[in-house]
């Protein structure tokens, strides 16, 4: 039997999760934060795939789909915002416009 | 070691030096690449978890779809003009702003990883015999008789999504 513990996809999403918050809270593009979040989103949805192994009902592999398609919905929506803010400020740092801490 | 296992171990490592890579690097093009091969690797851990059509349709999206988006968007918001050295990416270079983001993931990550090796004992009831068939019959039969509602809702809302966005986008003048 050659089988993977879910402990392991369970690390694994860990990692990529706090790396995506890593990722969010340092870097002051907002391309890079949406990619960050991104990044936590899938984390997220390799859980959801990793418990939905041992389901006989695929709930969890069906609720992965609708991940997908939200993530991909906001990161459209995302980009088209961050297009007007760059046409507004000419630059898409963020915090750069009030003081800073 | 079982080949299982040390496919794993590989897409395991591809996934995560590519994130930290992600994290590491100030280069913005240099951060799409590294996603680029974060999601290859993530693909082929759905593969690991015997959820192949995740990892078609995952490959589709996201190398296909928001790399391409991401690219696109960098290319938009670039100042034309500028020397290499100030294309690169704002890295936030105080040193308490990279304090607090590195504590907080850590402890995060850390807290995470506690939590799980705690409660490890009490999946035993969920250890049982894994799905190991393709779910790709199943997974469309449930997606058109059970999550119908669902999936109509999220037809409408990619609709919305698509035509908000190009709302937004455009040159408001």
């Amino acid at each position: 039997m050659n089988e993977i513990p879910l402990i392991y996809f369970l690390m694994v999403s860990a990692l990529l999760f706090s790396v995506g918050l890593a990722i969010m809270l340092l870097k002051r593009n907002m391309i890079f934060v949406l990619m960050g979040i991104e990044l936590m989103l899938n984390a997220a949805n390799l859980n959801l795939i990793a418990f939905s192994r041992h389901d006989d009902r695929i709930q969890g592999l069906a609720f992965s789909v609708f991940v997908l398609v939200v993530g991909v919905c906001e990161m459209t929506i995302a980009l088209a915002i961050i297009l007007q803010v760059y046409r507004q400020f000419k630059h898409i740092d963020l915090g750069s416009e009030k003081s800073r801490f | 070691m079982s080949p299982m296992i040390a496919s794993f171990l590989v897409l395991t490592m591809l996934t995560s030096a590519s994130a930290l890579a992600m994290a590491w690097t100030k280069n913005l093009l240099h951060a799409a690449l590294s996603m680029f091969l974060c999601m290859l690797g993530l693909a082929g851990l759905y593969v690991m978890a015997y959820a192949d059509v995740m990892a078609v349709s995952h490959l589709l999206i996201y190398v296909g779809g928001v790399l391409i988006l991401i690219l696109f968007g960098i290319m938009l918001t670039q100042q034309p003009g500028k020397v290499r050295a100030e294309m690169q990416n704002d890295l936030e270079t105080k040193q308490s702003g990279r304090f607090w983001a590195m504590s907080i993931s850590i402890s995060t990550f850390l807290g995470i990883i506690w939590i799980l090796t705690r409660s490890s004992i009490t999946w035993a009831m969920y250890s049982d015999e894994a799905q190991k068939s393709s779910k790709l019959t199943y997974l469309g039969l449930t997606l058109l008789t059970e999550y119908s509602f669902a999936f109509e809702l999220v037809g409408v809302f990619l609709l919305v999504a698509l035509v908000g966005s190009t709302y937004i986008a455009k040159h408001h003048e």
